[in-house]
């Protein structure tokens, strides 16, 4: 067994200095499309494109709705103009912008439970969840913890767009949580339904059926992003904006 | 038995009930009378080790169609049994007497299409749970929308699990749809007195998102979406599988770069995705540095596709005709030098979990299934391939450039755990070997070629990460899906779950779940 | 003696009363002639056996001369004070008792039946333990022994209480025999059969011959109580029994097989070596264990119970032993410890298996079944139910601060004094017994949490049990006298062992209050003989607290040793109660003050896993429960058949699991069979020898005659 203790302290430390530094490494986000201006003859072409309208003209510039985009990179590629992508990942924030959903209070910034609920997730958004467990982001540093029961759970991280079978399963997990108690919805799913929704078995998105506090886009979002969102839900970190033609906010190293 | 004696067979055997027909797809078409069809199935499926792929059932205009999907061996080729009844008569004999691997598929059909498989002996409380949906929607029908909302609800509250363990002080203890942390939505009813799980019973569909009814009437573009992202951890594997039907449908010829670039991507998504199931055998073991060492090369790998194709998870790549963009020559070779390093740090955590006693004494001899049971319950993937089965579709029935590509096939003989583990890591070394094949094969030129949508109906199918991945579409003139069925692989080894937990203890059940693998997403659809 | 008389006299015109009444009414007032004339019978008990402990020296008298056999002796002290006093304590809430139960009966049984056996019951154990001679004393035992088959089997139209009334009989008249012949061999010694004249000659006997009778009436006596291996009827006649009546068995008549050992064993004839002892502790040790693992693996109310009187009846016996062994190692305040902790154990299993016995009557009788798999969530159906089964469950958990903890600890206490001991051999019998009873012990939670949780707690496994109401004040208010009682002997141990040690004293020649219970308080006799230094020391931790108010010597139990080690062990389970109930008041205050006013308490369901709705069948079962029990003691349950058979369909579509097991008993397997097969054996060689040819038995007679000629020739 010592060989095993061996490795992990060979192995030393390769944890992320996010959130008190960016995170530079390749690969590490799938990007998200940034709106802003746009030749006007090829806008139809543009946002037509998007096959969940997530691309709007607004002004003649492109607007991004980030709950919808589901990374089909169809903006990107095989187009004269392909429209810019960020390659950033603090994406998390709140739809009602102006007056933001409160943050946890003060006494959960060092110790959260976190519930993981898959209501019809693609497996990808829970596989990047899981993710956050690993030596790369180990989310333990932050004080979040994964919990298997409502009963001590802070934090509701819903995924998937709510299917009818989880809509009971759904509720259940929220009314079991005692308060006080934040909704994140993670992925495009759990915000607009996605691909998937509205239909006759899938909701569009989580907050038709309980109230959401904080949302992280992306399809799925890549771990860093949903560390941010849970980073917000605890009032550690500063929300982005969800619709944009302004650059996804980049967050300074060591911010608030 | 190649496609010539197998028409010969039939017509001697069944004459005028059972129609050969070799189709210019290359595949055996069998036209079954009813009464003939179970016992030309159990023909294909018991004696000339046809492997069972799905059953299409699809509403004609005026007839049901059913289509029985079997596979065989390079020279075997593929046979479709193909079946019509009337759209008035509600009952279709049931073909499970002889191909027990058909089970679940003709419980999915009864559930969406509420046609009645006569002779199944347990329908109804499948894809609509009856404590959910009340009997008699058939929401696969064409009469029925997939965007109404509010359907009206009246499920039987006095529904109850069926439970069939009769001994003193026997119970059922239910587990999810929500437990464990991380777990995706399923629920289990443990039937048990205490100590052993007895019986096991899956329930899934919790996570249904009627993929297949919601692409009907789309275009390709959009169902290629739904393909891809309805199991996004195995998400290249799936959208090449229905990319391929659409070029068999249009007849569009990928090019030479397209098809090895397909054939490098998909392996570095099966050699992520091992790594990922080999991360989950160390976690549930409860061997914490193992995990966490394979939790890295997992996210490392995760970056290397991010690098690679922009999205972590291989998304917006597949295209019917080839690749979205084009990737470079620079970027594959990077790509490979990141999946060496990765391999090589695997190897060593391979040799040393094998001398890991407390590790291996977890795994051996648990979660057993055996290679008739393997076979009899349709089993696929490197599940089956642990129990002894070696069929692989990269081999059976080559696509892409696997045809021109050195590779094995590992197959394991005992069917535990330790086996599954043996296979994966032997699996993520070939899938590492193919890569380096793939990129010594790359040549300059277009990796994706224009085509014309037209009308017709064809299957896909891949070996995917989980095991044999089968696409069937039919396109109308219009270019939209009249039908699409979505036959996973993680939806077949769900049906032999049941095997390899049964009799085993409750702390070995998260251990036996963690070898097998099984996506719920996937099977859910 | 007059006073004890007069009581007597009281005690048996009321029964006598209670019989023709019973024989006289209508059969429907039966069972409130039960309630009230047994009560006040009891009443007159309970008077009885106080004064014989408390008040009234050790008297014999002659009832009635009868030349060939001898005299009818009655004779009371303060030992048999304890057993009548809690005989009475018994009787009290079972008759009323019967008020409640026994309605359920009429129409299908006698009333008058029982009344008349039920009545004469009570006198037959009075007499038991008031005979002053052997031959009364079998005469008294016979009857109560056949009254006991009878009430056993009082539901006779069962097959199965029928075989197990007939079993126990079978069982307990081998057992009489065999104490009988114990008994006899030692009247022949002493040439009467006066008890007194018994005790005076003992110590003429040999070695080999105390074994015997040791042996014969440790055995003998052994079965009314239970003991490993002549247990085997009595989970299935405690199963058997009516409701009314099984508190009985396991509160009054269980003790009267104790009785037995202990006046033979300790009284007449004083152990003089350490094997009796030895045997006594081992017997005792296993009995507890193997009634416990039982009891934890049973799902069945009543059997469960009986099983645990078992156990009981071993931690008792093992009392005994330990006693016996240090009386015959010259150390009688150790063996006074012992007896005194025995018999402590005694009177706390008599009122909380009484306790729970009733409980379970009540609960069979509204929730239609005993069976824990399919009850479940009567807590809420019957709540003071629910409360009075707590406070038994809680007492025979051992847990403060019921009476079972005090008696637990202290006889681990005596186990543990073992280092006192010269014999290297018996201090690890001692170390192995004690290691057995403190997992008997644990075990004991683990079943009663198994009773509480399975038949009160959770979700009601079966239609039937949802439909149970609360029970009516005739079943609550003997379950609340025995409650309370159980509470009294737990929070005022220092009373009861100054009382049982009236009892203790003449047997084991020692008093065990005087090393047991310091005379802290002030006025208690001996308290100037106490070192001040001593007990200024306890002065400082409160000990001398309640001086004045309560009487007696003190209220904490303290074992004083030598001078090396002044204070062996001490506790105060009075004031830790005290402390512990205001200590919970304090929490609950200050709760109450800060937390709960800055937050609102909301109620949900218990959190089920997200599944639409949870049934009871998918909750645990008492099976499920002990399973981990029955597989870590498999070497002791060994099931003989375990298989599962599977029905299918088609091949592969299972239908149905059927899991059937079978176990014998481990006494069954281990001694009785094995002793069955001999006898087996025995017989059919004999069998052999009788093949009914004329020409064979005239050839066994001419060898017999033969044999004969060369022994009288010869010898």
């Amino acid at each position: 067994m010592s060989q095993w203790v061996r490795k992990g302290l060979r192995t030393g430390i390769r944890t992320t200095a996010y959130p008190s530094k960016p995170e530079m490494a390749a690969g590490v986000s799938p990007g998200l499309p940034l709106g802003g201006d746009y030749p006007a003859d090829e806008m139809a072409g543009l946002t037509t494109r998007c096959p969940t309208q997530a691309l709007r003209e607004v002004d003649g510039k492109v607007v991004v709705d980030y709950c919808r985009c589901v990374h089909c990179y169809r903006c990107q590629r095989r187009l004269a103009m392909p429209l810019a992508w960020s390659r950033d990942y603090e994406w998390a924030g709140t739809l009602t912008a102006p007056d933001p959903v409160q943050s946890l209070g003060s006494e959960f910034r060092r110790s959260i439970h976190v519930i993981v609920v898959d209501a019809g997730d693609c497996g990808a958004c829970l596989h990047e969840v899981k993710q956050l467990d690993n030596p790369y982001y180990n989310m333990h540093r932050l004080g979040f913890f994964i919990t298997p029961t409502p009963r001590q759970a802070d934090v509701m991280l819903v995924v998937g767009p709510v299917t009818v079978n989880m809509r009971v399963a759904v509720e259940k997990t929220y009314n079991a949580m005692p308060t006080p108690k934040r909704v994140v919805a993670v992925g495009a799913c759990a915000l607009s339904g996605g691909v998937f929704g509205p239909s006759f078995v899938s909701e569009s998105g989580v907050a038709r059926v309980i109230p959401v506090d904080f949302e992280v886009p992306g399809q799925p979002p890549p771990p860093l992003a949903i560390l941010h969102g849970l980073l917000v839900a605890v009032g550690r970190r500063s929300a982005a904006s969800l619709i944009s033609p302004v650059p996804v906010q980049r967050a300074k190293a060591g911010a608030p | 038995m190649n496609q010539s004696e197998l028409g010969q067979e039939m017509e001697r055997r069944w004459p005028g009930q059972a129609r050969y027909r070799l189709d210019s797809g290359g595949f055996g078409e069998v036209t079954c009378a009813r009464d003939v069809l179970a016992q030309v199935c159990g023909k294909l499926f018991l004696d000339w080790s046809f492997s069972f792929a799905g059953l299409v059932v699809e509403e004609g205009a005026a007839e049901w169609r059913l289509r029985y999907l079997f596979y065989g061996e390079r020279s075997a080729g593929w046979v479709h049994v193909l079946m019509n009844a009337p759209l008035d008569e509600r009952t279709i004999p049931s073909i499970v007497k002889f191909v027990h691997a058909a089970n679940w598929h003709e419980r999915e059909s009864e559930d969406l299409f509420g046609v009645l498989f006569e002779g199944h002996p347990h329908l109804g409380d499948f894809v609509l749970h009856d404590d959910a949906w009340q009997e008699g929607v058939a929401p696969m029908r064409h009469q029925f929308s997939a965007q109404v909302r509010d359907i009206e609800r009246r499920p039987n509250m006095e529904w109850r699990p069926r439970r069939i363990l009769e001994a003193p002080g026997a119970f059922a203890m239910p587990i999810g749809p929500v437990f464990s942390g991380l777990a995706e939505s399923v629920h289990f009813l443990l039937e048990t007195v205490g100590e052993d799980v007895i019986r096991a019973l899956p329930r899934l569909f919790y996570k249904y998102r009627a993929i297949e009814k919601i692409a009907e009437g789309r275009a390709i573009e959009n169902i290629l979406l739904l393909a891809e992202r309805f199991s996004a951890t195995t998400a290249f594997a799936h959208a090449l599988a229905f990319c391929q039907a659409v070029e068999t449908i249009c007849r569009a010829e990928v090019p030479a770069r397209g098809r090895v670039l397909r054939v490098f991507i998909a392996e570095l998504e099966r050699f992520r995705h091992h790594v990922g199931a080999i991360e989950g055998i160390c976690a549930s073991t409860a061997l914490v540095v193992a995990a966490n060492q394979t939790a890295m090369l997992e996210e490392e790998l995760l970056r290397v596709s991010g690098t690679l194709a922009g999205h972590r998870y291989l998304f917006g790549l597949a295209v019917p005709g080839g690749i979205a963009t084009d990737l470079s020559d620079a970027a594959c070779l990077e790509a490979l030098r990141g999946c060496h390093d990765v391999l090589e740090r695997l190897n060593e955590l391979e040799r040393m979990l094998r001398v890991s006693s407390s590790f291996l004494d977890r795994l051996e001899e648990v979660g057993f299934i055996s290679e008739a049971n393997a076979r009899v319950f349709g089993l696929v993937g490197p599940i089956a391939r642990a129990s002894g089965i070696s069929r692989d579709l990269r081999v059976a029935q080559p696509y892409e450039d696997y045809g021109r590509l050195k590779f094995e096939v590992p197959v394991e003989k005992e069917g535990d755990g330790y086996a599954r583990l043996r296979v994966l890591f032997a699996e993520a070394r070939e899938s590492v070997s193919l890569m380096e094949q793939a990129v010594a094969l790359l040549s300059a030129g277009r990796v994706a070629a224009p085509f014309q949508v037209q009308a017709g109906e064809a299957l896909g199918w891949v070996e995917a990460p989980r095991g044999a991945a089968f696409h069937w579409l039919h396109l109308s003139e219009d270019g939209t899906a009249a039908r699409y069925r979505i036959m996973p692989p993680s939806f077949a080894n769900w049906h032999g779950f049941r095997l390899s937990v049964e009799n085993f203890a409750f702390q070995d059940f998260p251990i036996i779940l963690s070898t097998l693998d099984l996506s719920v997403a996937e099977s859910d659809r | 003696m007059n006073s004890f008389a007069a009581w007597l006299k009281v005690f048996l015109a009321v029964c006598g009363a209670g019989a023709l009444l019973s024989l006289a009414l209508p059969q429907r007032h039966v069972p409130r002639v039960v309630a009230w004339l047994g009560a006040l019978a009891a009443v007159a008990l309970i008077g009885l056996g106080a004064g014989a402990l408390l008040a009234w020296p050790p008297t014999t008298t002659v009832v009635w001369n009868v030349p060939p056999i001898g005299a009818f002796i009655l004779r009371w002290d303060a030992l048999a004070g304890v057993f009548l006093l809690v005989t009475g304590l018994v009787f009290l809430p079972v008759s009323i008792f019967a008020a409640n139960s026994l309605p359920g009966l009429l129409g299908r049984y006698s009333m008058r039946g029982y009344g008349v056996l039920y009545f004469a019951l009570l006198v037959s154990v009075v007499w038991t333990l008031v005979s002053g001679d052997v031959f009364s004393f079998m005469v008294a035992w016979e009857i109560m022994s056949i009254l006991c088959y009878l009430l056993v089997n009082f539901e006779h139209e069962e097959e199965d209480n029928r075989k197990a009334s007939y079993l126990m009989l079978t069982i307990s008249e081998a057992g009489a025999l065999a104490a009988a012949l114990g008994l006899l061999l030692l009247a022949a010694n002493a040439g009467s059969l006066d008890f007194s004249q018994l005790k005076a000659s003992a110590g003429t006997l040999g070695g080999g011959m105390r074994l015997a009778i040791f042996l014969l009436t440790f055995f003998g006596f052994g079965v009314k109580a239970g003991l490993v291996p002549v247990n085997v009827w009595l989970p299935r006649a405690y199963t058997a029994a009516p409701a009314a009546f099984v508190p009985v068995l396991a509160g009054a008549t269980l003790n009267l097989g104790l009785y037995g050992i202990l006046r033979v064993n300790a009284d007449l004839m004083p152990a003089a070596s350490v094997v009796p002892g030895v045997i006594a502790l081992i017997v005792g040790t296993a009995s507890a264990l193997v009634g416990i693992l039982y009891a934890t693996t049973d799902g069945d109310l009543k059997t469960l119970l009986a099983h645990s009187s078992i156990e009981n009846a071993g931690i008792i016996t093992a009392g005994f032993g330990a006693g016996f062994i240090f009386a015959a190692t010259g150390k009688p305040a150790l063996s006074a410890f012992a007896f005194l902790v025995a018999l402590y154990h005694l009177a706390n299993h008599s009122l909380y298996k009484t306790l729970l016995f009733v409980g379970a009557g009540v609960v069979e009788d509204r929730a239609g079944t005993r069976d824990l798999d399919r009850l479940g969530g009567l807590i809420r159906l019957m709540p003071w139910t629910a409360l009075a089964v707590l406070a038994g469950v809680l007492s025979i958990s051992a847990l403060p601060p019921f009476n079972g903890f005090v008696s637990e600890w202290l006889t681990l206490q005596t186990l543990l004094r073992s280092a006192e001991l010269g014999s290297g051999g018996v201090k690890i019998v001692f170390a192995l017994c004690g290691a057995g009873l403190a997992l008997t012990a644990a075990l004991a939670v683990t079943c009663f949490v198994k009773l509480f949780a399975m038949g009160f707690l959770g979700m009601t496994r079966s239609s039937k049990a949802e439909q149970a109401k609360e029970t009516s004040l005739s079943a609550l208010g003997p379950m609340a006298i025995l409650a309370v009682l159980c509470l009294a002997l737990g929070v005022l141990p220092t009373y009861v062992i100054e009382a049982l040690d009236h009892a203790v004293r003449p047997i084991a020649g020692s008093s065990a209050a005087d090393v047991l219970v310091p005379p802290f308080f002030a006025g208690s006799p001996g308290h100037q003989d106490l070192p001040p230094a001593f007990a200024g020391e306890f002065h400082d931790l409160g000990a001398q607290v309640g001086q004045g108010v309560a009487p007696g010597r003190g209220l904490v139990i303290l074992h004083r040793g030598g001078t090396a080690n002044p204070v062996v062990f001490a506790g105060a389970p009075t004031y830790l109660i005290v402390v512990l109930a205001g200590l919970l008041v304090l929490v609950f205050l200050v709760v109450r003050g800060t937390v709960s006013r800055r937050r609102t308490v909301t109620r949900r369901v218990c959190w089920d896993g997200g599944i639409r709705r949870l049934l009871p069948e998918m909750t645990y079962t008492a099976t499920g429960f002990s399973n981990p029990v029955r597989v870590i003691f498999d070497a002791i349950f060994r099931p003989t058949i375990m298989e599962d058979t599977r029905e299918t369909v088609g091949e592969h579509f299972r239908t149905a699991i059927r899991r059937q097991s079978e176990t014998v008993h481990v006494v069954d397997r281990v001694v009785l069979e094995p002793a069955r097969n001999i006898a087996m054996a025995v017989g059919s060689v004999l069998a052999r020898m009788h093949h009914g040819r004329l020409n064979a038995y005239l050839a066994y007679a001419l060898a017999s005659l033969l044999v004969a000629f060369f022994v009288f020739t010869f010898f």
